[in-house]
């Protein structure tokens, strides 16, 4: 294993930067983090849980797929040498699952292309970012067993770096970084785990809750009030981790001419089920919560979670944006309640 | 509004009379669905069973066009029960005995024959509302779109003052402003007869003082028309040119064949918009503009709060924002107008208007806004209005008598129209209807009918209904609901094939002159 100063980290960043896009955390004027192309000066590790999770890196907000010119048709798939730097282990988790649902039965080539050219840089979580964090529930985190290339532990001065691929090798390899002995590393990092694992509660909830939702017992109720309140803004699903709902639309430049693109679409929007003829299977906003729930909490459960508990993968934040309180913890607390 | 929307966190009461929140303004609505949460009391007054209804701990349903009655109904059982602030009404306020003697007329019994609610429902709101310790006024369009609209505002206030709620925090008068700069248009004077922060064209004062500053003489010294008078004038052949700016008033403003009359007889119409838009379309000359996030500058949202907005991308074609195409209009038409940015017109306006003294670009920078009045640099903002003075001294009551909606149903057009919005579009539809997901959220008009209604008429869900009044026609597929009650029908004014400004009442408020948009008579017919 390696080690490096952490005042180091923008050095290395930018030794990497050279050769790839480095996505990395990044504080604005007024307080918000995103992740952009590094940049020295704003460039941060005091990021928290980002309000938006890496999603867009493979699945854009909006994407061309074709265009179409004088009649004749050019695909486009776009992707650039990309790392992603300091992403956190449940947001790993929401990768890996869109990752696998997107290539399942038929491949998503635009997502393909971009996963293929993405170094993914994760940041290992030492506690709990704030109170809606619950992946040691869902089994996502705090520190990703699999699928990073690169896993970063914060030990104060210092940081662990830990390779899982050959491509996180092939990033190591581009700087001066300092060997450790990997039987003391690997104490450290044990220790460093457990205080994690333990500072982050379980929501026996949502395990709770995924049991009622398998035997039919949950109260339907539930989904009437929460339907009640929903604003429809589709919030929760844009930042949600594994959803990746698109829809496809066409705009014409000239007559014959023109692009096909795709951008997120949620669930909870009742275009988003509404058939041809006008007919809604989802016809009232309690049907779409419901789906939208029973999709992370049930039905997926059985296909791509890779080894984790649901296809939630609790990083909270459909509680933390929810303007109305409807997130994954909410949910599966009401479902509870009227056990 | 009076205050601010933090402060609905707090408040333990809010009256929402003609605001169908939970559609046009979800963020301020989930606060106050939160607030439900936490045991607050909420009481919904409204022709329609909007979405809010369903937390409501009291919802009535009044007649179109009776708020005035109603209002004054609470203020009567109020002061009948001793319920009203004695020393704020002694201390804070004139005009008291006027309101007594005025209000004494509309007993429970009487509102409840001119308003349809029930007498006890009534008793209940007024005193629900006088006694929690914070209580909100909550409005929109449902006061104003009126041919009392001006006073139905009145008659809120009266309420307010005369419960003392109003001049705390989580209390006051809370008129929710439809646009997210539409407070910011009014504070800078885009109104027919004041300067910046309302300062009157008819006060000398306030003359000198602009043509000091802009280097000219003789400032029009008397108040100008508003849209209503314009398009009479415009139609009558007194107004010659009329520029239009980001509105629309093909599709928004009522009786639009009158409408059509009035922009046709101009010598000259100039559009400035971000589309070409049904108005634009019938311009001499367009003004490209740029939208929102081709531009910078500042928006003053509904809680008077000043915001600054960033340039995020370069404005299309020949696009350019609405400061600089005016700023070269003005030097082509011979008054050179040379600002280099947003920020040296805010400049300006710290010097020559009060309340937004303080409001400099470097603070607007460092934070997340300024609430005005703020008239100095040190000043932090008020987050609510009327602490201990009303801005003229003591809070004059205006008390009103109730007039019905100036055309009522009658034999012949037996329903009332109402009109309104829905979640999905936005006004006239100029931007929401290019947005994908938004129109395919709500892409065709519907016509809320009651079930009763549609049974007796043989209209079953989608059907195409026609609806007639006095001045024109048109078609609509049929939505069959509660949410309206028998004899009145809704629907919106955000689509162009089906717009319901042919059908609705230039009638008009004498003072505002905001049209009767809530009510006009029609006749309802099914297509075959």
């Amino acid at each position: 294993m390696k080690t490096l100063a952490k005042k180091d980290l923008a050095d290395l960043l930018k030794t990497w930067a050279r050769e790839y896009d480095v996505l990395a955390p990044a504080k604005k004027a007024q307080g918000d983090i995103i992740f952009e192309s590094f940049r020295e000066d704003s460039f941060t590790l005091d990021y928290g849980k980002p309000p938006l999770p890496p999603k867009s890196a493979f699945l854009p907000h909006t994407e061309a797929i074709f265009k179409v010119e004088m009649n004749e048709f050019r695909e486009i798939v776009a992707a650039k040498r990309t790392i992603l730097f300091g992403i956190r282990s449940c947001d790993m988790m929401g990768l890996m699952q869109s990752a696998s649902f997107m290539t399942r039965d038929r491949e998503d080539v635009y997502y393909r292309a971009k996963t293929d050219n993405t170094v993914t840089v994760v940041m290992a979580c030492p506690g709990p970012q704030n109170d809606t964090c619950f992946c040691t529930t869902t089994r996502s985190g705090p520190v990703a067993e699999r699928g990073f290339d690169l896993l970063i532990y914060d030990m104060g001065d210092d940081v662990i770096i830990e390779t899982g691929t050959g491509r996180g090798a092939d990033l190591v390899s581009l700087y001066p970084l300092n060997d450790t002995d990997d039987a003391v590393a690997q104490k450290k990092i044990e220790a460093f785990k457990e205080r994690a694992i333990q500072s982050i509660p379980r929501v026996d909830a949502v395990i709770e809750a995924m049991k009622m939702l398998e035997d039919g017992t949950a109260d339907e109720n539930v989904w009437e009030h929460f339907g009640d309140k929903c604003i429809m803004c589709g919030g929760c699903a844009f930042v949600c981790p594994t959803c990746t709902c698109f829809n496809v639309y066409d705009q014409e430049s000239q007559p014959g001419n023109g692009t096909r693109a795709r951008s997120w679409d949620a669930c909870l929007y009742g275009g988003f089920t509404r058939e041809a003829s006008g007919h809604n299977p989802r016809h009232t906003q309690a049907l779409r919560l419901r789906r939208r729930h029973e999709h992370k909490l049930l039905y997926y459960n059985k296909t791509d979670i890779q080894s984790a508990l649901c296809g939630c993968v609790g990083c909270g934040r459909c509680s933390d944006f929810c303007p109305v309180h409807i997130g994954t913890l909410e949910v599966a607390k009401a479902i509870n309640k009227v056990k | 509004m009076t205050n601010s929307i933090n402060e609905f966190e707090n408040a333990d009461l809010f009256l929402v009379i003609g605001s169908n929140t939970t559609a046009q303004h979800p963020l301020i609505g989930s606060r106050m669905i939160n607030a439900k949460e936490r045991g607050a009391k909420l009481i919904v007054i409204d022709p329609r069973e909007i979405p809010l209804a369903r937390f409501a701990d009291l919802y009535l349903r009044q007649n179109i066009g009776t708020d005035v009655a109603v209002l004054n109904g609470m203020m009567n059982i109020i002061i009948e029960e001793g319920l009203h602030n004695k020393v704020f009404v002694e201390t804070r306020t004139e005009g008291f005995d006027q309101l007594k003697s005025v209000v004494s007329r509309y007993t429970p019994r009487v509102v409840e024959k001119i308003s349809g609610i029930a007498a006890p429902d009534l008793e209940t709101a007024a005193r629900l509302y006088a006694t929690a310790a914070s209580s909100m006024i909550v409005y929109a369009m449902g006061i104003t779109q009126h041919t009392t609209g001006t006073d139905n505002v009145k008659s809120c206030a009266n309420l307010a003052m005369l419960t003392g709620q109003i001049g705390r925090p989580s209390t006051g008068v809370n008129p929710l402003r439809g646009q997210n700069n539409v407070q910011g248009a009014c504070d800078m004077g885009g109104l027919p007869n004041v300067y910046t922060g309302y300062q009157p064209v008819i006060d000398a004062g306030a003359k000198k003082k602009f043509e000091d500053a802009w280097g000219v003489q003789g400032l029009d010294d008397k108040a100008g028309l508003t849209i209503t008078d314009m398009m009479a004038a415009a139609g009558k052949g007194t107004v010659k040119a009329l520029y239009v700016m980001g509105e629309n008033p093909m599709v928004s403003d009522p009786d639009t064949s009158h409408i059509e009359h009035a922009l046709s007889s101009l010598d000259f119409l100039v559009v400035q918009d971000i589309f070409l838009t049904e108005t634009a379309s019938r311009a001499d000359v367009v003004l490209p503009a740029a939208s929102f996030a081709e531009k910078g500058g500042t928006y003053t949202n509904t809680e008077r709060r000043v915001q600054l907005s960033e340039k995020a991308v370069t404005p299309p074609g020949l696009a350019k924002p609405d400061w600089e195409i005016i700023c070269r209009v003005s030097t082509l038409a011979g008054y050179p107008m040379h600002y280099g940015s947003p920020a040296d017109i805010l400049k300006e306006i710290n010097v020559l208007t009060p309340s937004y003294g303080g409001i400099t670009y470097d603070r607007l920078e460092k934070g997340h806004g300024l609430q005005w009045p703020c008239p100095n640099e040190e000043h932090p903002g008020t987050p609510y209005l009327h602490r201990d003075r009303f801005s003229k001294g003591n809070g004059t009551f205006l008390p009103c008598d109730f007039k019905p909606v100036a055309e009522a149903p009658d034999d012949e057009y037996d329903f009332m129209l109402t009109t309104g919005r829905i979640y999905y579009q936005y006004h006239t539809g100029t931007m929401t209807r290019r947005t994908s997901i938004l129109e395919r959220e709500a892409p065709f008009p519907l016509i809320e009918i009651n079930p009763d209604d549609a049974k007796k008429m043989g209209i079953r869900k989608d059907d195409m209904v026609e609806l007639t009044s006095r001045r024109g026609s048109i078609k609509a597929r049929a939505e069959i609901t509660t949410r309206v009650p028998r004899k009145v029908v809704f629907t919106t004014f955000h689509f162009h094939e089906a717009p319901v400004n042919v059908l609705t009442n230039p009638a008009h408020d004498p003072v505002a002159k905001i049209p009767e948009y809530k009510g006009c008579a029609v006749k309802v017919r099914r297509c075959i």
